[in-house]
């Protein structure tokens, strides 16, 4: 390998690193979201929690609360759960087991990426997602900025 | 008797799916899913077998160097929602049993009406929620040790009831409260050369979650007899049985205790108390748990010698282990057991030949497994 190329090798490796240092660093804005139609405007990260774990089916003035998740293995999601439930992905998936194969429930339905769960809160005004910031619209309303 | 509450799950079933399709097109929704366990473990005690409870007929080390009779099993589990009302719950485990086969048996079949996402009533074959792992106990990947401490959970080897139970779940402040109730049971369980029959059963079960913390409170009484070889009936004895845990889990780590007072002809209370802590993958743990000899209640005619020989299964175990979360859905387990049978008792090892006493002696136990659930 000639100078030249080692150089220019080495500059293209130190440019992804730091394209994705960037990345790593502006991806870590998580927040929860309802409809903009939804009377909800806060939740506390507990009362978030528990809707997302099953533990409460409704929102604190009682109306319904319908959960939706983002793909296991996403960066978003295991912000999310990081940040507002305070479990790993691997405590996660045994809480679910233990809720599945008790019988008591089921995990939340799961949309694919920012976009489409955005369109599936602002049109259901009892839903709940999660998203990040950057991807936030008129038609969703953020409750929780963790 | 227990083929009565089947007919009523299948009828449950077949109106559910005669009636589904005039309602949502999204029902029936049905869920298939299972779980399992490889497991092997080995005792430094060759004069007894370590098994996990009475119905196993034996494991490490009198009857096998390397046993995999404890910890090993495979189930499936169906869930059916027939409309936001109605659903049901089937769960065939197959693990090591009384025959000395793997024999799938069903450990649950059921139907639930939930009048709301906060209150139900179900019908079948149930879940006896004694301890706060009693449910799940079969689904190793749910919790961080190897098994639950035998110490304890071995105490009842119920593990589901047919007939009927209700839930209602509140809040009170910031705290959520689940209130669980078996208004009817009865169960049957299979052992190497006897059965145990248990009826009237009932029981109220509560637990409560504040934060981090978890505590369960359970009481139950059941009828039980147990039939001989010979096909003969003993007497039927009230059993009562009071438990209390509690657990404290903010993420990064956890302590876990739970006690329980069994009351039959003789009065026995067992113990343990468990902790660890979460560094990436790993979740070490350490576990101390202990169970008492049985003290005699009055009423009852005086138990004979060797009655109260085989009553005595004192024994006391400190645990160290390890859980690897090394894959999706997938854990790796490793745990060394210090077991002491106290003065007096042969513990719970089974298949002692006759004439041997292992009174006070100490012995070692590690068990390997890997959990996953699909």
């Amino acid at each position: 390998m000639k100078p030249q190329e080692i150089i220019r090798c080495l500059s293209t490796f130190l440019l992804l690193l730091a394209v994705s240092a960037f990345t790593a660093n502006a991806s870590a804005e998580v927040v929860v979201i309802v409809s903009a139609k939804s009377p909800v405007t806060s939740l506390t990260a507990e009362q978030t929690a528990k809707i997302f774990l099953g533990k409460t089916s409704e929102f604190p003035d009682d109306s319904d609360a319908v959960p939706i998740d983002q793909p296991v293995g996403s960066e978003i999601r295991n912000e999310f759960y990081t940040k507002v439930v305070h479990k790993n992905t691997s405590q996660l998936s045994a809480y679910w087991a233990k809720i599945i194969f008790t019988g008591d429930g089921r995990p939340p339905d799961i949309l694919d990426g920012d976009a489409a769960v955005r369109r599936a809160v602002a049109k259901n005004p009892n839903a709940i997602g999660y998203i990040d910031k950057t991807s936030v619209n008129r038609t969703v309303r953020v409750i929780l900025a963790p | 008797m227990a083929i009565r509450y089947y007919l009523i799950v299948l009828l449950g079933f077949y109106a559910c799916l005669a009636n589904a399709e005039t309602t949502q097109s999204s029902y029936p929704k049905v869920t298939f899913g299972g779980f399992g366990t490889l497991g092997v473990n080995h005792s430094t005690m060759y004069y007894g077998d370590y098994t996990l409870d009475s119905t196993i007929p034996k494991g490490s080390a009198f009857s096998d160097n390397w046993s995999t009779t404890n910890d090993t099993r495979i189930a499936g589990h169906v869930a059916a929602n027939f409309n936001p009302k109605v659903s049901g719950v089937l769960q065939v485990v197959a693990e090591y049993n009384a025959e000395g086969t793997y024999q799938p048996e069903i450990e649950w079949a059921n139907v639930k009406y939930a009048f709301s996402p906060d209150a139900y009533i179900r019908i079948g074959r149930i879940a006896v929620p004694t301890f706060m792992q009693s449910d799940n106990r079969d689904v190793g990947y749910t919790y961080v040790w190897v098994h639950p401490p035998i110490e304890v959970y071995r105490q009842l080897a119920i593990t589901h009831s047919d007939g009927v139970d209700a839930m209602y779940r509140f809040e009170v402040g910031e705290s959520m409260n689940t209130v669980k109730a078996i208004l009817y049971g009865e169960n049957t369980l299979e052992r190497e050369t006897s059965k145990s029959d248990s009826k009237d059963m009932w029981g109220i079960f509560d637990t409560t979650e504040y934060g981090a913390t978890t505590m369960h409170f359970s009481y139950q009484e059941r009828l039980s007899a147990t039939i001989n070889s010979a096909g003969v009936t003993g007497p039927w004895i009230r059993n009562s049985d009071l438990s209390l845990g509690i657990q404290y889990d903010p993420g990064n780590w956890f302590v876990i205790s739970e006690w329980l007072q069994r009351k039959t002809t003789t009065k026995i209370s067992a113990m343990y108390v468990s902790g660890g802590y979460r560094i990436n993958k790993f979740t070490p743990y350490m576990t101390y748990a202990q169970n008492s000899p049985g003290s005699f209640l009055p009423g009852f005619p005086p138990p004979s010698q060797g009655t109260i020989t085989r009553t005595n299964r004192a024994q006391s175990a400190v645990s160290l282990g390890v859980r690897w979360d090394f894959m999706k859905n997938t854990d790796f387990k490793f745990e060394y057991d210090q077991v002491k049978l106290s003065d007096s008792s042969n513990g719970f090892l089974a298949n002692i030949p006759t004439g041997v006493i292992l009174y006070g002696a100490k012995f070692h136990v590690i068990s390997a497994v890997v959990d996953f659930v699909f």
